[in-house]
């Protein structure tokens, strides 16, 4: 598959050059980002990527000054700077902040930002969601925040373990602050996970093939598989939790059957791979870097790309190593004890790689590569302290020390913030044209590396005298004194070089725009010339390295002598290319820009916090805005053009748009409805996991509904998908609408009967854990019947206004998937509860 | 103009689908067989150990020796399937790299996976 095209550099190049007058006018037309206040409605990757950039960083910025809060109160012994509640608050804060606010969301926005350009695409595949994205994280995020300075922010620990997180310890509303807020930006976080998987897989330049792809955007592909199975375990344990505290379903408490270890895996089932989904963005960056820096290609690219998958895939299997002292099993945690330490052995691969490139090119002296010599010296002992904390009887006792706040700091700073500052100096020129200054930059350098390992070697020790993390203060005759005056010094010096990197980001941001150029060398396609509407052509790419291995590819694309140097439809639009060999599959039409991202994104937000304070009629109004907002966005989208094929140059004619497996928002959908599966699977998985603890299921004083009505309900799902499937083959006639109308009463009429069923069955979620597992598989099953009912009535609406034809039916497939998933989930709900009492007897 | 058009695309996008999934499954397939392993292995010890299914000496850790066997002759076996890349390092490409590093990467990571099934009888 690796096999070179032609180079075009030297061959016939698909159009002609120069360029017919007004061609280029009219592509800055469509692309152009607006001005002044409309600028929030720009929703262009380059606007919402350098958005989301500001964002995340204002939270870095945030989350440290709470990490100066910690380090000013256990600087000295027995102080009384901050109290213990608020100590809770502030550290429950940092930890929260820095890993839900600032981690996961920097990685997205850098590669929303990055990625497009990096893949020579004009834009990713869905700006909008990326916007919708971008600003629930942003407004909910800030008001999370500030639930700090009213002394409501959460204070149970990052990891929010119940019985601590439960109504009997935590009665305010402090943690439904988390559960609500946070759960609703992981949903962001996902949807910024599909439109990234998408781009990847679907918009690279033409011969991109997955061989000559960026590492970095393998890894970002990796990381956002990851997010996809991730992600929905912590949504549906924060569901689960919330749940018990609103409802007081006791999937935690232990004397109606609930486990507190079930919150554990399930976090944990989030928590570890998220370390790696921070990691592993870092990881590729870092592999994009080195080969620029070094000047040669990178040593073992490929084996760096399958270990990043490897590592990937493994992270899967070390969730419980953070349960060490939980109780567990000693074979179950012996079987993860062994993952964690397999890890490191792509792990390993890719940093050796690292070190071979460097040793086998020429190193460029300058920020970056300090930068990165910092993150892997960090970053190693970060991994060998890891590998440390694997052996369960060390962690044992560890277990909760300082020695764990150490190790995850070198991993998390070493192993992410460096690269990230890395990254910042590298490609920060792509704004302005502005390089950072190489002068302060060694002061910013020797300010974070010394202030780091200032503060955080000591806590190593700190640990193994025994001072246990998460204390608001300590006596003075432990011995700890000096060593915990010592961090708080490293820590200020550290925060001293990241202000420092920020008045000089600052400072450089305002400086005249220069031509970017490509300032460090680098091979990779977002040093080319970009504008609103990214290059001026879209370049076919004959090699991993197309900057170094084509050399005229940068002039003959600023021409517009390759691919789609124009607007074709009169809209934005680029070019959808195939997963692996990336040869142009059809024209992908993007939307505009628009405000409606952003007030379905405050809806979403509004509704989220208002809520969790109770304020119903305000939360309410803002649910409406929400699905109204939504509503009115997807109204305007898949819509036919006038074209039906476009000629993109060098005699490639492209269908305008395509249907069904060979759209991209068929793919998005069914990405989607893997997330949903999950999120199922996790609910399933508490279903059984609390009747396991359970000698007799279901437990004595509960009952099942009678099996005939689990059959009508099957029986009425399958009934509504078959309606459904008609429809899809009724485009263009008047039954469609009361096709998707008679489907939505199927499925109305079913879930009738699963309730019907479960109130003759007497079941109290209250009374048991099991019964609230039950409840709570049910109720998910509900909100996708509500779902279904805004989609059947939103289709048949479509259909009477004549917005359902050949050439816009992306609506009416979608729906239909979501359909089909709805009718398979909810046989899958009445089999999960009916099977496992009866494999239990 | 339009319906052929989407016709031919149809038609280039079932070649040109180029076997995607087939090609990943076949890649990843070491990797599956690590995850399937590990959820096996941890399955049955937890559940081995929990009151609905407790079982009398703990885990059943012959059933997990099969497992493990299994595992292995699998992985040794799409090592050797993937073994032409090193005799030509330099003209693999990506999917054949990928399928071999993967294979031995599973083969290394179940077997000392299983080292504990050796090591640890019993629940505690």
């Amino acid at each position: 598959m690796n096999s070179p095209l032609p180079n075009q550099s030297t061959a016939q190049l698909p159009n002609p050059v120069p360029r017919p007058e007004g061609e280029l006018e009219r592509l800055e037309d469509v692309w152009r980002t607006p001005r002044g206040w409309r600028f929030l409605s720009s929703v262009n990757n380059t606007s919402i990527g350098l958005l989301y950039i500001g964002t995340t960083l204002l939270f870095f910025v945030l989350a440290g000054i709470l990490g100066l809060l910690i380090r000013t109160q256990l600087a000295v012994p027995e102080n009384t700077f901050l109290s213990a509640g608020t100590y809770n608050q502030v550290f429950t804060m940092h930890g929260t902040v820095m890993m839900f606010l600032f981690a996961i969301p920097v990685v997205e926005a850098l590669a929303v930002y990055l990625l497009p350009n990096m893949l020579g695409a004009r834009d990713l595949p869905f700006p909008r969601l990326s916007a919708y994205a971008y600003w629930a994280y942003a407004i909910g995020g800030l008001a999370f925040f500030c639930t700090l300075f009213v002394g409501l922010a959460p204070d149970g620990g990052w990891f929010m373990y119940p019985p601590l997180t439960g109504t009997k310890y935590s009665p305010g509303l402090n943690a439904d602050f988390w559960l609500l807020g946070i759960g609703f930006i992981e949903i962001s976080a996902i949807a910024g996970a599909i439109e990234l998987i998408i781009g990847i897989l679907f918009t690279r330049a033409p011969g991109m093939t997955l061989g000559r792809m960026p590492v970095y955007a393998w890894a970002m592909l990796v990381v956002a598989v990851m997010i996809v199975f991730a992600f929905p375990a912590v949504i549906a344990g924060t569901a689960l939790l919330e749940l018990e505290r609103a409802f007081d379903w006791p999937f935690f408490i232990p004397e109606r059957g609930g486990d507190p270890l079930l919150w554990q895996h399930l976090f944990w089932f989030f928590g570890h791979p998220e370390v790696y989904i921070i990691f592993l963005p870092a990881a590729g960056m870092v592999s994009t870097m080195i080969p620029t820096i070094a000047g040669t290609s990178l040593v073992g690219r490929r084996a760096v790309i399958a270990a990043l998958v490897g590592v990937g895939v493994f992270s899967f299997g070390l969730w419980a190593h953070h349960m060490f002292t939980a109780g567990l099993g000693v074979l179950e945690m012996s079987f993860v004890s062994a993952a964690s330490m397999a890890v490191a052995v792509p792990t390993a691969i890719q940093v050796f790689a690292w070190i071979c490139t460097l040793w086998k090119g020429k190193v460029q002296r300058g920020a970056p590569t300090l930068f990165l010599l910092g993150f892997m010296f960090i970053f190693v002992l970060g991994g060998l302290t890891g590998v440390m904390v694997a052996v369960i009887p060390f962690d044992w006792q560890v277990h909760d020390t300082y020695f764990i706040v150490a190790h995850f700091h070198y991993v998390l700073i070493g192993g992410m913030v460096f690269p990230v500052f890395a990254a910042m100096y590298y490609w920060i020129p792509l704004i302005n044209g502005n390089r950072l200054s190489e002068q302060w930059a060694k002061w910013v350098f020797w300010l974070m590396f010394g202030g780091f390992n200032v503060a955080f070697f000591p806590m190593h020790i700190t640990g193994l005298l025994g001072m246990p993390r998460r204390v608001y203060t300590y006596a003075p005759d432990l011995g700890w004194n000096g060593l915990n005056m010592l961090s708080t010094v490293g820590a200020f010096a550290f925060a001293a070089g990241v202000v420092l990197f920020a008045f000089d980001v600052v400072r450089t941001l305002k400086r005249r725009t220069q031509p970017v150029g490509n300032p460090w060398n680098a091979s990779t396609l977002e040093w080319l010339t970009s504008e609103d509407y990214g290059n001026r052509s879209i370049p076919r790419v004959v090699s991993p390295n197309p900057l170094w291995d084509q050399p005229t590819l940068s002039r003959d694309v600023d021409q517009g002598a390759y691919y789609l140097p124009q607007t074709a439809t009169g809209h934005r639009e680029t070019i959808a290319t195939s997963p692996v060999g990336a040869e142009p599959r059809y024209l992908l039409v993007l939307p505009g820009d628009s405000w409606l991202p952003l007030i379905a994104a405050a809806g979403t937000a509004g509704f989220f916090l208002l809520l969790t304070m109770k304020l119903n009629l305000l939360a309410t109004l803002c649910g409406i805005m929400a699905v109204v907002g939504t509503i009115a966005w997807l109204w305007e989208s898949d819509r036919g053009v006038p074209e039906t094929s476009v000629d993109a140059g060098g005699g490639i004619v492209l269908p305008v748009g395509a249907r069904g497996t060979a759209s991209h928002s068929w793919w998005a959908t069914i990405i989607m409805l893997v997330v949903d599966a999950s999120i199922f699977a996790s609910f399933a998985f508490a279903y059984l996991h609390v009747s396991m603890r359970l000698q007799v299921c279901p437990p004595p004083g509960s009952a099942l509904p009678p099996v005939e009505l689990a059959w009508l309900s099957a029986g009425l799902l399958v009934a509504g998908s078959a309606l459904v499937w008609l429809a899809t083959h009724a485009l263009g006639r008047r039954r469609l609408p009361w096709l998707a109308l008679a489907a939505l009463a199927c499925a109305l009429a079913s879930f009738g009967v699963d309730l019907h069923g479960l109130r003759a069955a007497d079941l109290a979620p209250s009374e048991s854990a099991w019964a609230a597992a039950v409840a709570a598989l049910a109720s998910y099953q509900g909100l996708h019947i509500v779902l279904l009912a805004i989609m059947a009535l939103y289709l048949a609406l479509r259909g009477w206004r004549g917005h359902l034809t050949a050439r816009s039916r992306a609506t009416l497939d979608n729906i239909a998937l979501v359909w089909h998933y709805t009718t398979l989930q909810g046989m899958a709900w009445m089999s999960a509860v009916r099977l496992v009492p009866l494999l239990m007897e | 103009m339009s319906v052929n058009m989407n016709k031919n695309m149809s038609k280039n996008m079932s070649r040109a689908s180029e076997h995607f999934f087939r090609r990943l499954l076949g890649a990843i397939l070491p990797l599956l067989v690590w995850l399937l392993h590990f959820a096996f292995c941890y399955g049955l010890a937890a559940a081995q150990c929990t009151p609905a299914a407790m079982r009398e000496g703990g885990p059943d850790r012959t059933l997990m020796g099969i497992a493990t066997v299994v595992a292995l002759a699998l992985l040794a076996w799409l090592v050797w399937r993937a073994r032409g890349v090193l005799a030509h390092p330099g003209r693999a490409g990506l999917w054949q790299w990928a399928s071999f590093l993967f294979a031995a990467l599973s083969l290394v990571a179940v077997s000392w996976n299983s080292v504990p099934i050796l090591l640890v009888p019993g629940c505690a």
